[in-house]
């Protein structure tokens, strides 16, 4: 059976487990009483296996299995999970993890797990021991032993004579079967216990060979031997127990005790011999009685509540989301000439209709905009492991907290945000907190506090990243800026604390003395500016020496369907983000002045630059003038200039089009949309308009 | 033709049981992700056969079988178990369930199951 198509249901569903279970270990090792935490890991790790076993992945469910041994000997409170228990358990889940993702990109899923099982093992054991076999090696004791009664003719002892005899005499008969189990058979000790089961139903067991407790503990290889004795007639003994699943083979024999009895004497030395094993008749109660036992201690941690939320989902290819945000924005488009055409012939029915229209589509867009959201909790997931692996390395103590994980962005955005979060988060770890023991001296706590937070705010969503270490040292930026030659001494001079902390994300910065492992790897800080960039948002950041730093990233919510302000310049319409816009206004021409070879606002006690569109983007001539200038203020951070156009038109829902892979860097101009009336208008990228 | 409801919390595993029974002529009665469901769905349903998975979350497989005995003592119930989990299958077999199967799951081991004890 080929197992292909199973292929990207295991992917996610062994993503989900182990996403589980390291949220849980981070959980269990500040709350290492949990109990429940550790049935959770181990749930997640037995599904795994299970699933990993099935597809054939061997090494991977190898792993989780050990690891499991490890955690169900955590639950049973036969071990502490201390650092190095957690080091090993962490471990292996960084090598599950590896794994899970060879396969995802059509590997064969095998690694090197020597290591890793093997620290588990230790972790155990306190002492590296052989591999665990499952398929358990019977004991060359009881291979000995089946030796003695190859052809099923074992000894018995005076006693069990004695029972055998009597038992005659009351109409039994005395059966010996030899059972046969499938030499693939997986839990041998349960299989042995069905077939016991039913022969207790039909019997009395006296005698087996291997002894019950050895069965028990499945130290034997695929045969056993039992003396029944029962007044059922043999062929139905035979057929129940050849109906019990895995049993190869079943040989039955009938005992004349008599016969027997003759031959005592003779065997009576290999008897003596398997008696002192199997001494009391009474066995039947055994193989039910221990497993009971165990049955209770797992059962009860078992039955910890467990909270996990069960909601009824589907799952979707992103692509078909994609898809279907596509055909709503033609439909987006199609709705705005719609608009226009009945604004046109002023028809009541049709106005009604279109109006009516216009108000599904608007909710029909809230959904499919929610449905490609997704809870910020997908990057910030793998940052606990992180923090937690990179402070053990670099010998700090760090404490991450993270709020607000259940924010909502678009898809397309969670998807990115990723790398450039690790990076700003391990630049606050290297750079930011120091070590334990200059903390000490600084009085601060040895223990370094990261905050992680997410939240809303109006058509954006704030990530910020603060943490309580040395804070950046604004004379090393400035030292750094010039001998990089990034700014003049004359530009330092006009900027504020804030221009400065940025100058960090301008190319080629790196202040950490030495570089680390950690970062300060050549990949500077512009990189995460300009990925923040790419999807509309801001990073910023702000410092206080010796206090630490915040960084702080503003991301839209969604970008394919933006609310801009139309404009015109000259014959020519724009689109500016409504997200950048601080207000309009019109002002007379008189009241611009010129300073620094710019041309300048007073605007409410602020002296605001003026930029004209029409220069920028070249816009021919039309002759249109009025003697007051129409502007739009945007900002970026802190600063604003004022956008010089024409008229303006209004707010609209616009679809947000990429001009395509002919007309890159185009300067300013972010994308394009197509309006109701069929005309191209092109979105300013006001982000690049200030500098 | 004999219906089966599948019990597991895995979808993966579900499917892969739906797959094996369906090829050879069984019906899917159902599938159920938890012990809850199985018990709901059970009493919707009526199968013949059940597959149960042992380790799910919110409500387990013997849990369910217990319930599921409690309403129809007569139900065919296969355990569905993993290595390692001996003690619980053994008291599956106490409780009531008809035979098990140990994943990794090959068909044919299924099969034989689930003919056994339909037989």
């Amino acid at each position: 059976m080929s197992n292909v198509e199973y292929l990207d249901v295991f992917i996610d569903e062994s993503q989900e487990h182990l996403q589980l279970i390291n949220n849980s270990l981070l959980e269990l090792e500040n709350q290492p009483n949990n109990l429940s935490l550790v049935s959770e890991v181990f749930r997640s790790a037995h599904t795994l296996k299970g699933m990993a076993a099935t597809m054939g992945y061997e090494d991977l469910s190898h792993l989780t299995h050990t690891m499991e041994n490890v955690l169900d000997a955590i639950r049973n409170e036969q071990l502490e999970p201390d650092d190095k228990v957690m080091d090993a358990v962490f471990g292996s889940v960084d090598d599950l993890e590896a794994m899970i993702e060879d396969i995802a990109s059509g590997g064969d899923g095998k690694r090197d797990i020597e290591q890793a099982v093997q620290q588990l093992e230790l972790a155990l054991n306190g002492e590296v021991p052989e591999v665990p076999n499952q398929t358990a090696n019977a004991t060359s004791e009881t291979e000995a032993m089946l030796e003695v009664g190859t052809v099923l003719d074992e000894g018995f002892d005076q006693f069990e004579m004695t029972v055998l005899t009597q038992s005659q005499e009351q109409g039994f008969t005395v059966y010996q079967l030899k059972i046969e189990l499938d030499e693939n058979t997986m839990l041998k000790a349960a299989r042995v216990f069905m077939v016991f089961e039913i022969l207790e139903n039909m019997g009395e067991v006296i005698k087996s060979t291997p002894p019950v407790d050895q069965l028990e503990e499945e130290n034997f290889d695929n045969e056993f031997v039992v003396t029944l004795l029962t007044k059922e007639p043999g062929t139905e003994l035979e057929q129940s127990i050849r109906n019990v699943s895995e049993i190869d083979n079943v040989q039955m024999i009938e005992i004349n005790v008599n016969e027997l009895k003759a031959g005592l004497g003779q065997q009576e030395s290999a008897a003596t011999e398997t008696a002192v094993l199997e001494k009391s008749v009474p066995t039947k109660k055994q193989p039910a009685s221990s497993p009971d036992q165990k049955v209770e201690d797992s059962g009860s941690s078992d039955q910890q509540p467990k909270k996990s939320d069960i909601n009824k989902t589907i799952r979707v290819n992103i692509e078909r989301l994609d898809v279907l945000m596509n055909l709503f924005e033609e439909l987006v488009i199609d709705r705005g000439r719609l608009e226009q055409i009945s604004s046109e012939l002023n028809n009541s029915e049709l106005n009604e209709t279109v109006e009516r229209m216009s108000r599904i589509s608007g909710d029909l867009q809230e959904i499919i905009l929610n449905m490609r959201m997704m809870p910020v909790e997908q990057v910030f997931n793998r940052f606990p492991r992180m923090v937690r692996s990179l402070s053990k390395d670099l010998g700090k103590q760090i404490n991450l907290t993270i709020h607000g994980a259940e924010t909502e962005l678009d898809r397309t955005i969670i998807d990115e945000i990723g790398d450039p979060l690790v990076h700003l988060l391990r630049n606050s770890i290297d750079h930011g907190i120091e070590k334990p023991e200059v903390r000490r001296n600084l009085g601060k706590s040895e223990e370094g506090q990261v905050e992680l937070r997410a939240y809303h705010s109006g058509n954006n969503v704030f990530i910020e990243i603060e943490d309580d270490g040395a804070g950046i040292n604004k004379d090393k930026v400035i030292q750094k800026a010039l001998t990089n030659g990034v700014v003049t001494e004359e530009e330092i001079e006009k900027m504020s604390d804030q221009q400065i902390f940025s100058l960090l994300f301008a190319s080629g910065f790196s202040t950490a003395e030495e570089v680390t492992d950690v970062s300060g790897r050549g990949v500077g800080l512009d990189v995460v500016r300009s990925t923040f960039e790419s999807l509309g948002g801001i990073v910023e950041v702000d410092s206080e020496l010796g206090k630490g730093s915040i960084f702080s990233i503003q991301l839209p919510l969604t970008l394919s369907i933006i609310d801009v302000m139309l404009v015109e310049v000259q014959t020519e319409k724009y689109a500016i983000p409504l997200s950048s816009i601080v207000e309009t206004a019109i002002v007379n021409k008189e009241d611009v002045y010129s300073a620094h070879n710019q041309k300048v606002i007073d605007f409410r006690g602020k002296v605001v630059p003026l930029i004209f569109l029409q220069d920028t983007f070249d816009v021919q001539e039309a002759g249109q003038h009025d003697e007051y200038y129409s502007l739009v203020l945007v900002n970026k951070g802190e600063k604003m200039a004022g956008l010089v156009v024409d008229s303006l038109i209004g707010q609209h829902d616009i679809v947000l089009k990429s001009l395509g892979s002919y007309l890159t860097n185009v300067f300013a101009i972010s994308g394009a949309t197509i309006l109701g009336d069929g005309q191209v208008a092109l979105i300013v990228d006001t982000n690049a308009l200030i500098k | 033709m004999s219906s089966v409801l599948i019990v597991d919390d895995a979808a993966f595993m579900r499917m892969m049981i739906k797959d094996i029974l369906e090829k050879n002529g069984f019906e899917v009665a159902g599938e159920a992700a938890n012990g809850e469901e199985a018990v709901t769905l059970y009493k919707e349903a009526n199968p013949d056969l059940v597959t149960m998975d042992i380790t799910m979350p919110d409500k387990d497989g013997l849990e369910a079988l217990k319930e599921i005995k409690g309403i129809d003592p007569e139900a065919k119930v296969i355990m569905c178990s993993a290595m390692g989990q001996q003690s619980m299958v053994i008291e599956a077999i106490q409780m009531g369930a008809k035979d098990f199967i140990v994943k990794p799951f090959q068909s044919d081991r299924v099969l034989e199951a689930i003919n056994k004890v339909m037989a």
